[in-house]
């Protein structure tokens, strides 16, 4: 692990957590999602439709329900305003291999549309 | 009437399909050349409304679109309430001839979207002759999956909502929001378990890799649409289709997903009005 990527990594963790902070939906998501910022891990916890703390991981032995875990390159695809094909959503970039999703996928199905909007929260507005 | 009302007309007809009966709801506009259109997996005809308003379209062609049985307003066959919903080729094929037939459309255009891209293939395999040209948009011999079907449709998921999520992200990211959003409601409004049933066709039924010998372009042409930002059915696995079929003709759509009709009309048009050009014109 260099010091590059681990700065890549926490960089795109600081972006996420400014865009999750204000991310709310009305409906009612309880869940603990692992995501993983090239390789920097965080728990994402998520009650009633909202982000309610972003902790890293530190303790050995931590729960969660499902992992997204993605490259740096993936995530910094993902957010572009206009991400090119192939790098446009979460399951097209798991397809790719530029992501990985792993875990307990009730809560992540279940919930899917919320996931996958709180995940692109961070994307660049359309100049 | 101080409102402006819209040139589709709907209409229901009946007709038998492998032994049911089965009542259809189609909606058309236009006048001139049949053009039969297919709707994708899980949605209805709806997402062909864009084309029926379109007088670029409607002055030479008549425009027909009809929900599939099972699918918006057709209902199933009576008696589905004992059976599992599962499309097959062999199913799908004498679908769509026993709509043209039940409409005496003489030679008309079919074109058809995802599975109804997949079909298309597979009626220039069987039915060349039957078919003035067709138009396959996001249609390959074969794809890979890319989750498991089986969360479509279970007690403890929400089947439309979950139907629409997994298929947002084949939306491209430049369709308009009104467009995108309203080819995701249909996919909410699916029957349960209907998409799975459809994608059983997909991925179990109609692995058409070198199975789509002998035909026919130059009596029937063949034209393959595909948007650049469908991940289901990529660019490259049309290519791929094509290269098995002298004459077909590919045009990869950019800026353009999974839904090219339903989630941008207006890229769509750009690529489909030279296709139909050259249809009339044959």
């Amino acid at each position: 692990m260099t010091r590059s990527t681990t700065a890549t990594g926490a960089q795109l963790l600081q972006r996420f957590t400014l865009a999750a902070s204000t991310f709310t939906k009305p409906r009612p998501v309880q869940v603990d999602m692992l995501v993983q910022f090239d390789d920097v891990p965080v728990i994402v916890r998520v009650r009633d439709g909202r982000v309610t703390e972003i902790v890293e991981r530190a303790v050995a032995i931590q729960s969660w329900d499902f992992a997204v875990k993605g490259t740096a390159e993936g995530w910094r695809q993902f957010w572009l305003a206009t991400p090119p094909a192939g790098w446009h959503d979460l399951l097209a970039l798991n397809k790719r291999g530029a992501f990985t999703i792993e875990g307990h996928l009730h809560p992540l199905m279940a919930h899917l549309q919320f996931i996958k909007d709180l995940l692109a929260s961070p994307r660049e507005a359309v100049a | 009437m101080s409102v402006k009302l819209e040139p589709i007309v709907g209409r229901y007809t009946s007709f038998d399909i492998q032994g049911n009966q089965c009542r259809v709801y189609f909606e058309e506009a236009g006048n001139g050349i049949p053009l039969v259109c297919l709707h994708t997996a899980g949605a209805d005809n709806r997402q062909y409304r864009h084309m029926m308003n379109d007088p670029e379209i409607t002055s030479r062609f008549r425009v027909i679109a009809f929900d599939m049985p099972w699918h918006g307003k057709s209902y199933p066959p009576e008696g589905w309430q004992d059976t599992e919903y599962k499309l097959s080729t062999a199913l799908y094929v004498d679908t769509v001839m026993a709509f043209c037939a039940a409409l005496e459309l003489e030679r008309p255009v079919v074109i058809g979207c995802s599975i109804g891209g997949r079909i298309v293939l597979q009626l220039a395999h069987l039915h060349s002759d039957k078919f003035r040209a067709l138009i396959g948009v996001e249609a390959a011999d074969h794809q890979q999956p890319w989750y498991d079907t089986s969360w479509l449709h279970r007690g403890d998921v929400h089947g439309g909502e979950v139907c629409a999520a997994l298929v947002s992200g084949l939306v491209a990211p430049q369709s308009p929001a009104a467009h995108r959003h309203e080819t995701l409601w249909q996919y909410m409004q699916g029957g349960p378990g209907i998409f799975k049933g459809d994608l059983y066709f997909y991925r179990v039924d109609s692995d058409l890799r070198g199975k789509l010998t002998g035909i026919r372009t130059d009596l029937c042409p063949l034209y393959l649409l595909t948007g650049e930002y469908d991940f289901s059915c990529t660019p490259e696995d049309t290519l791929r289709t094509a290269k098995s079929i002298p004459g077909a003709e590919v045009t990869v759509m950019r800026e353009v997903g999974h839904f090219p009709m339903s989630e941008n009309p207006a890229k769509f048009r750009q690529y489909l009005l030279p296709v139909l050009k050259r249809i009339q014109d044959s």
